[in-house]
């Protein structure tokens, strides 16, 4: 996959000032990685969102494979997002009412790149396991955090999107949780993209850019 | 593995809405009012083509004349090439054929055998629309012996009234034996023949010569070659069309009332179940509004999951489909159960004994044909109208 970011600027920002990335060309492509680095309120998530089709109040576009994203039909973009772009929500987005196991299946059913067995292996991992058959809306926000993380690692996908997906974790838990989501993406030679407040030091060989 | 409804089932709220109540028994309640009027209007067809008067040929033949009122009583009421032209452009009329008459006096005696001379009105008319054509039923010009074909219906009455009258009754087949002097006198001239009854006609209430023998009396002798035509007989597919009488009503034509009587009473029949099937649809109508009126219900309830679904990859499409799909096991048993009690209706009218036995006892091909295109339309209508109310989600 190619990914082209073109003179892209979020129409409710008037001055993107020295961003790296606002109002910038880039392109990446499949297995790169890239750190968005950006402090609150600077629309590090609204970034995200004009990548993965779900806000287009932006000038600018947004090429998957060449193609505008923002000119994709509804059936096109669920076809994008079943096969070749998953997410970590920053506010998770999970089913409030469904246990973790449901929540991470109601994925997994819809487009299985792992068997059922993957899912406990990974909750057990990350240290969720006995979490699988709770509520989430009863989990804390760590747990649902590691939860919304293995629910978009049951996909295929050729780009990953993470918006601060490890706010809640502590070093520990953001470390599993880093070397589970490197592994996956590397067994799909996939591209990421993560957004966070300051650059993770795990992440320190990885490119970086401002926004 | 194949994603199911199922899966997702639990992230969509059905509520437990009077609406689907009252749609699911008005649903049945008009399909039960549709599929009554559908089966009795098949019902009518059978029991009309039962009781009308069994005819072997394919078609019917009337004789059609103008309809005498107060307000054209004295005036010409012949038939104008418009009039002809008007009957030729009607799709249920097959063919028409003017009956033309004698504007020359005819006069016949019956010889010794049948004493008696009376004045005659002879009509000629295209052979192709006589029930029976006798091979000598032919005239030329110079020969001295002219055909006639007679109705039925006249020696009927004539057998009827002979013996008070001190006249021998007579068979079909002594009239043609019986000889009969023809008197044919006009402006210009006379002329005597001898005639015979070659045939006899159940079709055509009239005395009939040949088309030649006609033209010719009425050039020679009336001195007339544009004949008067005051009827005209027309073969139709089906005389007790409706739409076939509605026409020649509106026309002022006037037919034998008896012929038709089952085709007006199938009018009046037809219209009754017609107004039955119109009630029955508004009912399925407002059934399925009040349906999807629920099921708008039910995705503005579930609207917060639908929208995280189609956020993590659900196609619209597909969850319209689902969705919707997955009431089609509700829509199966209510066309289920209004099936059996038409069903059952239909038996017990097939068993009854003014329907002769002439009613088939199961439901009929367009009742059957009315269902699956109701299913269609209900199960294409709602996705639709789903997909619309999910898209308004993305």
């Amino acid at each position: 996959m190619e990914l082209t970011i073109n003179n892209v600027r979020p129409q409710y920002i008037a001055d993107t000032g020295h961003s790296e990335i606002w109002g910038r060309t880039l392109s990446m492509m499949s297995p790169h990685h890239l750190h968005v680095v950006a402090p609150s309120g600077s629309g590090k998530t609204s970034f995200i969102h004009f990548v993965y089709g779900i806000r287009t109040d932006y000038s600018g576009t947004i090429l998957i494979d060449g193609k505008d994203i923002s000119k994709m039909g509804f059936e096109e973009k669920a076809l994008l997002r079943q096969k070749r772009i998953s997410i970590i929500f920053q506010d998770l987005k999970l089913f409030p009412g469904q246990s973790a196991l449901d929540n991470i299946e109601i994925k997994r059913k819809l487009s299985p790149f792992h068997d059922r067995d993957a899912i406990a292996k990974m909750a057990t991992r990350l240290g969720i396991a006995d979490k699988l058959s709770q509520k989430t809306v009863t989990c804390s926000y760590g747990e649902q955090q590691r939860i919304a993380i293995i629910r978009a690692l049951m996909q295929p996908f050729e780009l990953l999107l993470l918006d601060e997906p490890f706010s809640h974790l502590d070093e520990d838990n953001r470390m599993k949780a880093m070397e589970l989501i490197y592994e996956e993406c590397e067994k799909r030679k996939a591209m990421m993209l993560l957004a966070d407040l300051k650059k993770l030091s795990f992440l320190e060989s990885e490119k970086s850019l401002r926004l | 593995m194949a994603l199911k409804y199922n899966d997702i089932k639990p992230l969509l709220h059905s509520e437990r809405h009077s609406s689907k109540w009252v749609g699911i028994i008005g649903l049945t309640i008009g399909l039960v009012l549709l599929l009554l009027a559908v089966q009795m209007f098949t019902n009518i067809q059978s029991l009309l083509r039962e009781e009308a008067p069994k005819q072997a040929r394919a078609f019917d033949y009337l004789s059609v004349s103008k309809s005498i009122t107060n307000e054209n009583m004295g005036k010409d009421n012949s038939f104008t090439p418009n009039d002809l032209a008007l009957l030729n452009q009607e799709p249920q009329i097959t063919q028409v054929a003017p009956v033309n008459s004698n504007q020359f006096r005819a006069m016949a005696t019956a010889g010794d055998v049948l004493p008696f001379s009376t004045d005659l009105f002879l009509e000629s008319v295209n052979s192709t629309f006589l029930d029976r054509l006798p091979t000598n039923f032919d005239w030329h010009p110079g020969q001295s012996e002219v055909p006639i074909i007679f109705s039925s219906d006249f020696l009927e009455m004539y057998n009827v009234f002979a013996p008070s009258q001190g006249l021998p009754q007579v068979s079909a087949k002594t009239i043609s034996s019986v000889n009969i002097f023809l008197q044919c006198s006009g402006v210009r001239g006379t002329h005597n023949f001898k005639a015979s009854i070659v045939g006899l006609s159940d079709r055509i209430n009239s005395i009939l010569v040949p088309e030649n023998f006609l033209k010719w009396g009425n050039a020679q002798l009336a001195g007339d070659t544009s004949p008067r035509i005051s009827r005209i007989i027309i073969k139709v597919k089906d005389a007790n069309d409706p739409e076939l009488l509605h026409f020649l009503d509106e026309n002022n034509f006037h037919i034998n009332k008896d012929k038709v009587r089952f085709g007006r009473i199938k009018g009046v029949l037809q219209s009754t179940v017609g107004a039955l099937g119109v009630f029955g649809l508004l009912v399925v109508l407002l059934a399925l509004i009040l349906f999807a009126f629920y099921l708008q219900l039910t995705i503005s309830n579930s609207r917060d999951n639908i929208h995280l679904l189609l956020l993590i990859g659900y196609s619209p499409g597909w969850l319209a489909k689902s969705f919707t799909f997955s009431y089609f096991p509700l829509y199966v048993t209510i066309t289920f159960i209004s099936l059996i009690i038409v069903s059952v209706i239909q038996f017990i009218l097939s068993t009854m004994e003014f329907t002769h036995t002439a009613l088939s006892p199961y439901l009929s091909v367009p009742a059957w044909v009315t269902v699956g295109v109701l299913i269609f339309l209900i199960l294409y209508l709602n996705t639709r109208m789903v997909r619309k109310e999910i898209l308004k989600l993305t």
